[in-house]
Protein backbone atom coordinates (compact mmCIF):
# COMPACT_ATOMS: atom_id res chain seq x y z
CA UNK A 1 0.00 0.00 0.00
CA UNK A 2 2.72 2.08 0.89
CA UNK A 3 4.58 1.39 -2.25
CA UNK A 4 1.53 2.17 -4.54
CA UNK A 5 1.13 5.60 -2.50
CA UNK A 6 4.85 6.77 -3.13
CA UNK A 7 4.13 5.52 -6.79
CA UNK A 8 1.35 7.58 -7.41
CA UNK A 9 3.22 10.60 -5.95
CA UNK A 10 5.79 10.18 -8.74
CA UNK A 11 3.53 9.85 -11.39
CA UNK A 12 1.74 13.03 -10.24
CA UNK A 13 5.16 14.87 -10.44
CA UNK A 14 6.45 13.31 -13.03
CA UNK A 15 3.38 14.49 -15.17
CA UNK A 16 3.90 17.93 -13.48
CA UNK A 17 7.59 17.85 -14.67
CA UNK A 18 6.00 17.07 -17.55
CA UNK A 19 3.90 19.82 -17.78
CA UNK A 20 6.61 22.56 -17.04
CA UNK A 21 8.80 20.86 -19.83
CA UNK A 22 6.04 21.66 -22.18
CA UNK A 23 5.04 25.48 -20.86
CA UNK A 24 8.70 26.36 -20.71
CA UNK A 25 9.40 25.44 -23.87
CA UNK A 26 6.73 26.98 -26.22
CA UNK A 27 8.70 29.55 -26.93
CA UNK A 28 11.40 28.22 -28.22
CA UNK A 29 9.65 26.22 -30.44
CA UNK A 30 6.89 28.62 -31.76
CA UNK A 31 9.53 31.93 -31.19
CA UNK A 32 10.79 31.56 -34.75
CA UNK A 33 7.72 31.13 -36.59
CA UNK A 34 6.27 34.18 -34.97
CA UNK A 35 8.76 36.19 -35.33
CA UNK A 36 9.12 35.96 -38.70
CA UNK A 37 5.28 35.81 -39.22
CA UNK A 38 5.03 32.89 -41.09
CA UNK A 39 1.69 31.84 -38.50
CA UNK A 40 0.23 34.00 -36.40
CA UNK A 41 0.54 33.22 -32.42
CA UNK A 42 -2.47 31.31 -31.59
CA UNK A 43 -2.24 28.95 -34.78
CA UNK A 44 1.69 28.55 -33.53
CA UNK A 45 0.80 27.47 -30.41
CA UNK A 46 -2.16 24.82 -30.89
CA UNK A 47 -0.45 23.54 -33.89
CA UNK A 48 2.78 23.03 -31.26
CA UNK A 49 0.65 21.84 -28.98
CA UNK A 50 -0.98 19.26 -31.42
CA UNK A 51 2.53 18.02 -32.91
CA UNK A 52 3.87 17.69 -29.55
CA UNK A 53 1.31 15.08 -28.64
CA UNK A 54 1.46 13.52 -31.86
CA UNK A 55 5.61 13.56 -31.70
CA UNK A 56 5.31 11.37 -28.47
CA UNK A 57 4.19 8.38 -29.76
CA UNK A 58 6.71 8.21 -33.04
CA UNK A 59 9.62 6.70 -30.89
CA UNK A 60 10.62 5.28 -27.31
CA UNK A 61 14.60 4.82 -27.87
CA UNK A 62 14.87 7.55 -25.65
CA UNK A 63 12.60 6.52 -22.97
CA UNK A 64 14.20 3.53 -23.07
CA UNK A 65 17.72 4.96 -22.51
CA UNK A 66 16.74 7.03 -19.53
CA UNK A 67 15.38 3.82 -17.88
CA UNK A 68 17.91 1.56 -18.70
CA UNK A 69 21.15 3.56 -19.85
CA UNK A 70 22.27 5.45 -16.70
CA UNK A 71 21.23 4.37 -13.27
CA UNK A 72 21.40 0.51 -12.02
CA UNK A 73 17.51 -0.70 -12.33
CA UNK A 74 18.09 -2.96 -9.76
CA UNK A 75 19.61 -0.28 -7.17
CA UNK A 76 16.45 1.94 -8.11
CA UNK A 77 13.33 2.41 -5.78
CA UNK A 78 10.15 4.54 -6.16
CA UNK A 79 11.65 6.68 -3.58
CA UNK A 80 14.74 7.45 -5.31
CA UNK A 81 13.13 8.35 -8.56
CA UNK A 82 10.62 10.84 -6.03
CA UNK A 83 13.35 12.40 -5.49
CA UNK A 84 15.23 12.55 -8.51
CA UNK A 85 12.11 14.09 -10.02
CA UNK A 86 12.22 16.49 -6.76
CA UNK A 87 15.82 17.56 -7.55
CA UNK A 88 14.80 18.40 -10.99
CA UNK A 89 12.21 20.28 -10.47
CA UNK A 90 13.56 22.02 -7.76
CA UNK A 91 16.51 23.26 -10.08
CA UNK A 92 14.70 23.92 -12.49
CA UNK A 93 12.24 26.23 -10.91
CA UNK A 94 15.65 27.86 -9.33
CA UNK A 95 17.09 28.70 -12.91
CA UNK A 96 13.89 29.74 -13.88
CA UNK A 97 14.02 32.63 -10.96
CA UNK A 98 17.27 33.05 -11.91
CA UNK A 99 16.79 33.39 -16.04
CA UNK A 100 18.91 31.22 -16.77
CA UNK A 101 18.54 29.12 -19.69
CA UNK A 102 19.11 25.53 -17.92
CA UNK A 103 18.05 22.45 -19.32
CA UNK A 104 15.17 20.09 -17.83
CA UNK A 105 16.49 17.11 -19.47
CA UNK A 106 20.17 17.19 -18.03
CA UNK A 107 18.14 18.52 -14.58
CA UNK A 108 16.09 15.04 -14.31
CA UNK A 109 19.23 12.99 -15.21
CA UNK A 110 21.41 14.64 -12.90
CA UNK A 111 18.50 14.38 -10.32
CA UNK A 112 18.20 10.95 -10.61
CA UNK A 113 21.68 9.96 -10.35
CA UNK A 114 21.94 11.86 -7.40
CA UNK A 115 19.23 10.22 -5.93
CA UNK A 116 21.03 6.74 -6.72
CA UNK A 117 23.91 7.77 -4.97
CA UNK A 118 22.76 8.39 -1.80
CA UNK A 119 21.01 5.25 -1.55
CA UNK A 120 23.33 3.00 -3.39
CA UNK A 121 26.54 4.82 -3.64
CA UNK A 122 28.43 5.92 -7.33
CA UNK A 123 28.45 1.58 -7.95
CA UNK A 124 24.84 1.82 -9.14
CA UNK A 125 25.54 4.74 -11.87
CA UNK A 126 26.55 3.60 -14.93
CA UNK A 127 29.04 6.24 -15.80
CA UNK A 128 29.99 4.86 -19.17
CA UNK A 129 26.26 5.36 -20.28
CA UNK A 130 26.20 8.90 -19.03
CA UNK A 131 29.00 9.33 -20.88
CA UNK A 132 28.21 8.31 -23.93
CA UNK A 133 24.47 8.98 -23.85
CA UNK A 134 24.27 12.58 -22.31
CA UNK A 135 27.08 14.35 -21.78
CA UNK A 136 28.70 13.83 -25.28
CA UNK A 137 25.82 14.30 -26.75
CA UNK A 138 24.94 17.55 -25.35
CA UNK A 139 27.87 18.74 -26.45
CA UNK A 140 27.80 17.87 -29.33
CA UNK A 141 23.96 18.00 -30.66
CA UNK A 142 24.07 21.95 -30.42
CA UNK A 143 27.33 22.55 -32.59
CA UNK A 144 25.65 20.12 -35.06
CA UNK A 145 22.66 22.12 -35.10
CA UNK A 146 24.64 25.50 -35.21
CA UNK A 147 26.82 23.98 -38.55
CA UNK A 148 23.65 23.01 -40.15
CA UNK A 149 21.85 26.04 -39.91
CA UNK A 150 24.75 27.64 -40.80
CA UNK A 151 25.40 26.02 -44.12
CA UNK A 152 22.35 25.66 -44.79
CA UNK A 153 21.80 29.48 -44.70
CA UNK A 154 24.87 29.81 -46.89
CA UNK A 155 23.53 27.63 -49.65
CA UNK A 156 20.21 29.30 -49.30
CA UNK A 157 21.75 32.81 -49.57
CA UNK A 158 23.58 31.47 -52.94
CA UNK A 159 20.42 29.58 -54.46
CA UNK A 160 17.55 32.97 -53.95
CA UNK A 161 20.16 35.66 -53.64
CA UNK A 162 19.77 37.22 -56.95
CA UNK A 163 15.64 36.86 -56.81
CA UNK A 164 13.48 39.26 -55.97
CA UNK A 165 13.05 39.53 -51.99
CA UNK A 166 9.19 39.61 -51.52
CA UNK A 167 8.19 36.52 -53.22
CA UNK A 168 11.27 34.45 -51.52
CA UNK A 169 10.35 35.95 -47.70
CA UNK A 170 6.86 34.55 -48.62
CA UNK A 171 8.11 31.00 -49.77
CA UNK A 172 9.78 30.18 -46.86
CA UNK A 173 7.34 31.63 -44.34
CA UNK A 174 5.27 28.95 -46.00
CA UNK A 175 8.17 26.62 -45.33
CA UNK A 176 8.02 27.54 -42.01
CA UNK A 177 4.81 25.82 -41.47
CA UNK A 178 6.46 22.89 -42.41
CA UNK A 179 9.86 23.21 -40.61
CA UNK A 180 8.21 24.61 -37.70
CA UNK A 181 5.85 21.85 -37.30
CA UNK A 182 8.89 19.06 -37.51
CA UNK A 183 10.37 21.27 -34.72
CA UNK A 184 7.19 20.95 -32.63
CA UNK A 185 6.83 17.48 -33.43
CA UNK A 186 10.65 16.60 -32.76
CA UNK A 187 10.23 18.51 -29.60
CA UNK A 188 7.42 15.87 -28.17
CA UNK A 189 9.54 12.65 -29.26
CA UNK A 190 12.07 13.54 -27.23
CA UNK A 191 10.89 15.71 -24.32
CA UNK A 192 7.76 13.88 -23.57
CA UNK A 193 9.96 10.53 -23.97
CA UNK A 194 12.00 11.95 -20.83
CA UNK A 195 8.95 11.70 -18.69
CA UNK A 196 7.88 8.14 -19.98
CA UNK A 197 11.34 6.37 -18.73
CA UNK A 198 11.32 7.75 -15.86
CA UNK A 199 7.37 6.66 -15.04
CA UNK A 200 8.27 3.06 -16.13
CA UNK A 201 11.40 3.16 -13.99
CA UNK A 202 9.29 3.64 -10.97
CA UNK A 203 6.83 1.34 -12.64
CA UNK A 204 9.92 -1.55 -12.38
CA UNK A 205 10.93 -0.22 -8.82
CA UNK A 206 7.38 -1.22 -8.11
CA UNK A 207 7.66 -4.62 -9.39
CA UNK A 208 4.70 -3.97 -11.72
CA UNK A 209 7.09 -4.10 -14.60
CA UNK A 210 10.25 -6.87 -14.94
CA UNK A 211 13.43 -5.24 -15.02
CA UNK A 212 14.50 -7.51 -18.07
CA UNK A 213 11.14 -7.29 -19.80
CA UNK A 214 11.43 -3.41 -19.87
CA UNK A 215 8.54 -1.97 -22.24
CA UNK A 216 6.67 1.99 -21.81
CA UNK A 217 2.96 0.85 -20.94
CA UNK A 218 0.23 2.67 -23.00
CA UNK A 219 -1.21 4.68 -20.99
CA UNK A 220 2.19 6.68 -19.76
CA UNK A 221 2.41 6.77 -23.57
CA UNK A 222 -0.76 8.78 -23.21
CA UNK A 223 -0.56 10.78 -20.31
CA UNK A 224 2.90 11.79 -20.97
CA UNK A 225 1.86 12.89 -24.67
CA UNK A 226 -1.33 15.25 -22.98
CA UNK A 227 1.32 16.98 -20.46
CA UNK A 228 3.44 18.19 -22.76
CA UNK A 229 0.70 18.81 -24.90
CA UNK A 230 -1.49 20.49 -22.31
CA UNK A 231 1.71 22.49 -21.13
CA UNK A 232 2.72 23.92 -24.43
CA UNK A 233 -1.03 24.61 -25.15
CA UNK A 234 -0.86 27.25 -21.70
CA UNK A 235 2.34 28.10 -21.60
CA UNK A 236 1.82 29.35 -25.04
CA UNK A 237 -0.79 31.65 -24.06
CA UNK A 238 1.77 33.02 -21.84
CA UNK A 239 4.17 33.75 -24.06
CA UNK A 240 2.18 35.17 -26.89
CA UNK A 241 1.50 38.15 -24.17
CA UNK A 242 4.99 38.86 -23.53
CA UNK A 243 5.64 38.40 -27.22
CA UNK A 244 7.56 41.74 -28.16
CA UNK A 245 10.34 41.25 -25.72
CA UNK A 246 11.31 37.87 -26.68
CA UNK A 247 11.50 37.17 -30.76
CA UNK A 248 14.07 36.92 -32.34
CA UNK A 249 15.65 39.09 -35.53
CA UNK A 250 15.59 37.10 -38.69
CA UNK A 251 14.46 36.65 -41.53
CA UNK A 252 11.93 33.49 -42.99
CA UNK A 253 14.67 31.98 -44.56
CA UNK A 254 17.25 32.28 -41.16
CA UNK A 255 13.91 30.71 -39.52
CA UNK A 256 13.56 28.17 -42.01
CA UNK A 257 17.52 27.21 -41.78
CA UNK A 258 17.13 27.44 -38.11
CA UNK A 259 14.08 25.19 -37.07
CA UNK A 260 14.95 23.03 -40.08
CA UNK A 261 18.43 22.20 -38.68
CA UNK A 262 17.08 21.91 -34.55
CA UNK A 263 14.41 19.28 -35.70
CA UNK A 264 17.00 17.20 -37.80
CA UNK A 265 18.76 17.35 -34.78
CA UNK A 266 16.58 16.04 -32.31
CA UNK A 267 14.72 13.75 -34.73
CA UNK A 268 17.98 11.72 -35.66
CA UNK A 269 19.04 12.07 -31.83
CA UNK A 270 15.71 10.51 -30.58
CA UNK A 271 16.17 7.67 -33.71
CA UNK A 272 19.15 6.71 -31.32
CA UNK A 273 18.08 7.17 -28.27
CA UNK A 274 20.04 10.06 -27.21
CA UNK A 275 18.03 12.22 -24.49
CA UNK A 276 19.22 15.72 -25.55
CA UNK A 277 18.39 19.42 -24.73
CA UNK A 278 16.19 20.88 -27.10
CA UNK A 279 16.59 24.10 -25.73
CA UNK A 280 20.16 23.81 -26.55
CA UNK A 281 19.54 22.72 -29.89
CA UNK A 282 17.49 25.26 -30.60
CA UNK A 283 19.41 27.83 -29.45
CA UNK A 284 22.38 26.38 -31.39
CA UNK A 285 20.14 26.26 -34.75
CA UNK A 286 18.94 29.89 -34.37
CA UNK A 287 22.94 31.37 -33.55
CA UNK A 288 24.08 29.04 -36.29
CA UNK A 289 21.71 30.84 -38.89
CA UNK A 290 22.53 34.12 -37.63
CA UNK A 291 26.15 33.83 -37.45
CA UNK A 292 26.37 32.62 -41.14
CA UNK A 293 24.86 36.13 -42.12
CA UNK A 294 26.85 38.13 -39.74
CA UNK A 295 28.84 36.86 -36.35
CA UNK A 296 28.02 40.19 -34.93
CA UNK A 297 23.85 39.04 -35.35
CA UNK A 298 24.70 36.30 -32.63
CA UNK A 299 23.58 37.12 -28.85
CA UNK A 300 27.16 35.51 -28.12
CA UNK A 301 26.44 36.16 -24.24
CA UNK A 302 23.03 33.78 -24.18
CA UNK A 303 25.81 30.86 -25.15
CA UNK A 304 28.26 31.67 -22.62
CA UNK A 305 24.90 31.44 -20.25
CA UNK A 306 24.03 28.56 -21.83
CA UNK A 307 27.67 26.72 -21.35
CA UNK A 308 27.07 27.97 -17.33
CA UNK A 309 23.70 26.80 -16.82
CA UNK A 310 24.63 23.08 -18.96
CA UNK A 311 27.93 22.71 -16.44
CA UNK A 312 26.33 23.41 -13.19
CA UNK A 313 23.01 21.71 -13.79
CA UNK A 314 23.85 18.14 -13.69
CA UNK A 315 25.90 18.68 -10.07
CA UNK A 316 23.21 21.24 -8.94
CA UNK A 317 19.97 19.06 -9.81
CA UNK A 318 22.06 15.90 -8.26
CA UNK A 319 22.74 17.85 -5.38
CA UNK A 320 19.16 18.39 -4.77
CA UNK A 321 18.04 14.94 -5.28
CA UNK A 322 20.89 13.20 -3.05
CA UNK A 323 19.58 15.39 -0.07
CA UNK A 324 15.94 14.96 -0.76
CA UNK A 325 16.65 11.34 -0.66
CA UNK A 326 18.65 11.55 2.39
CA UNK A 327 15.63 13.73 3.90
CA UNK A 328 12.89 11.37 3.14
CA UNK A 329 14.96 8.45 4.47
CA UNK A 330 14.84 10.14 7.54
CA UNK A 331 11.31 9.11 7.96
CA UNK A 332 11.65 5.10 7.02
CA UNK A 333 11.48 3.61 3.78
CA UNK A 334 7.37 4.46 3.93
CA UNK A 335 5.38 7.00 2.20
CA UNK A 336 5.62 9.88 5.11
CA UNK A 337 9.00 11.12 3.41
CA UNK A 338 7.48 11.85 0.09
CA UNK A 339 3.69 13.02 1.20
CA UNK A 340 5.77 15.34 3.49
CA UNK A 341 8.15 16.65 0.71
CA UNK A 342 5.65 17.10 -1.97
CA UNK A 343 3.34 18.98 0.67
CA UNK A 344 6.46 21.19 1.74
CA UNK A 345 7.13 21.74 -2.24
CA UNK A 346 3.63 22.68 -2.76
CA UNK A 347 3.22 24.99 0.33
CA UNK A 348 6.97 26.66 -0.84
CA UNK A 349 5.09 27.39 -4.56
CA UNK A 350 2.13 28.10 -3.56
CA UNK A 351 3.91 31.11 -0.99
CA UNK A 352 6.24 31.98 -4.15
CA UNK A 353 3.15 32.89 -6.29
CA UNK A 354 0.88 34.34 -3.70
CA UNK A 355 3.90 36.88 -3.08
CA UNK A 356 4.32 37.11 -7.16
CA UNK A 357 0.70 38.38 -7.74
CA UNK A 358 1.09 40.48 -4.19
CA UNK A 359 3.84 42.14 -5.61
CA UNK A 360 1.72 42.66 -9.20
CA UNK A 361 -0.83 43.86 -7.64
CA UNK A 362 -1.27 47.51 -8.34
CA UNK A 363 -1.43 49.59 -5.57
CA UNK A 364 -4.31 51.29 -3.79
CA UNK A 365 -5.28 54.82 -5.07
CA UNK A 366 -4.88 57.76 -2.65
CA UNK A 367 -7.54 60.75 -2.35
CA UNK B 1 22.65 -0.73 -22.84
CA UNK B 2 26.18 0.68 -22.86
CA UNK B 3 29.36 -0.92 -22.84
CA UNK B 4 30.84 2.68 -20.92
CA UNK B 5 32.62 3.02 -24.07
CA UNK B 6 31.62 5.79 -26.37
CA UNK B 7 29.29 4.80 -29.27
CA UNK B 8 31.09 6.50 -31.95
CA UNK B 9 28.70 4.74 -34.76
CA UNK B 10 25.72 5.98 -32.89
CA UNK B 11 27.00 9.40 -32.58
CA UNK B 12 28.56 9.74 -36.41
CA UNK B 13 24.66 8.37 -37.36
CA UNK B 14 23.66 11.63 -35.67
CA UNK B 15 25.81 13.41 -37.13
CA UNK B 16 25.48 12.54 -40.93
CA UNK B 17 21.88 11.93 -40.58
CA UNK B 18 21.17 15.52 -39.51
CA UNK B 19 23.49 16.92 -41.08
CA UNK B 20 22.61 15.81 -44.62
CA UNK B 21 18.22 16.18 -43.67
CA UNK B 22 18.75 19.57 -42.29
CA UNK B 23 21.12 20.64 -45.35
CA UNK B 24 19.44 18.34 -48.15
CA UNK B 25 15.64 20.32 -47.18
CA UNK B 26 16.88 23.68 -46.96
CA UNK B 27 18.70 23.45 -50.76
CA UNK B 28 15.99 21.33 -52.17
CA UNK B 29 13.38 23.78 -50.59
CA UNK B 30 15.01 26.92 -52.02
CA UNK B 31 15.62 25.37 -55.33
CA UNK B 32 11.83 24.83 -55.39
CA UNK B 33 11.57 28.87 -54.34
CA UNK B 34 13.96 29.61 -57.00
CA UNK B 35 11.61 27.66 -59.44
CA UNK B 36 8.57 29.68 -58.39
CA UNK B 37 9.89 32.41 -58.67
CA UNK B 38 11.30 32.31 -62.04
CA UNK B 39 8.38 30.64 -63.70
CA UNK B 40 6.04 33.02 -62.56
CA UNK B 41 8.98 35.69 -64.05
CA UNK B 42 8.85 33.27 -67.34
CA UNK B 43 4.80 33.92 -67.47
CA UNK B 44 5.27 37.44 -67.52
CA UNK B 45 7.94 37.22 -70.17
CA UNK B 46 5.49 34.97 -72.67
CA UNK B 47 8.28 32.24 -72.44
CA UNK B 48 6.28 29.62 -71.55
CA UNK B 49 8.59 26.83 -72.62
CA UNK B 50 10.97 27.98 -70.05
CA UNK B 51 7.95 28.82 -67.41
CA UNK B 52 6.66 25.00 -67.43
CA UNK B 53 10.62 24.18 -66.28
CA UNK B 54 10.78 26.13 -63.95
CA UNK B 55 7.13 25.01 -62.67
CA UNK B 56 8.68 21.56 -62.54
CA UNK B 57 11.43 22.46 -61.09
CA UNK B 58 9.17 23.62 -57.78
CA UNK B 59 6.83 20.94 -57.85
CA UNK B 60 9.43 18.73 -57.60
CA UNK B 61 11.79 20.89 -55.33
CA UNK B 62 8.10 20.96 -52.79
CA UNK B 63 7.64 16.69 -53.37
CA UNK B 64 11.01 15.72 -52.39
CA UNK B 65 11.11 17.90 -49.09
CA UNK B 66 7.64 15.93 -48.41
CA UNK B 67 9.05 12.71 -49.21
CA UNK B 68 11.97 13.44 -47.07
CA UNK B 69 10.23 14.10 -44.31
CA UNK B 70 7.67 11.29 -44.55
CA UNK B 71 10.62 8.68 -45.27
CA UNK B 72 12.59 10.11 -42.04
CA UNK B 73 9.50 9.48 -39.66
CA UNK B 74 8.78 6.59 -41.04
CA UNK B 75 12.19 5.50 -40.72
CA UNK B 76 12.24 6.76 -36.84
CA UNK B 77 9.00 5.07 -35.76
CA UNK B 78 10.16 1.33 -37.27
CA UNK B 79 12.69 1.63 -35.12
Amino acid sequence: MSADIILVIVVGTALAFDFTNGFHDTANVVATSISTRAIGPKQAVVMASLLNFAGAFISLKVAATIGQGFVDTDAVTTTVVFAGLVGAIAWNLITWWLGLPSSSSHALIGGLVGSVVAAQGFAAVNGGGLLDNLIIPAIIAPVIAFAAAGISILFVYRIVGNLRPGPVSRGFRHGQLISGGMLSLSHGTNDAQKTMGVITLALVANGDIAANHFHVPDWVVISAASAIALGTFIGGWRIIKTLGTRIIDMDPAQGFAAQGAGAAVILAASSVGYPLSTTHVISGGIMGSGAAKRLSAVRWGVAGNIVTAWVLTLPAAGTIGALTYAVASLFGSGAVGPILITAAMLTALAAAFARRIQRAAPAPSTP
Amino acid sequence: MTSGLINTGALVKMLYSSLLASIGTAVVFAAAILGAVRASDMRRANRSAAAVAYAAVATVGVLVVVAVIVYGLLLIARK
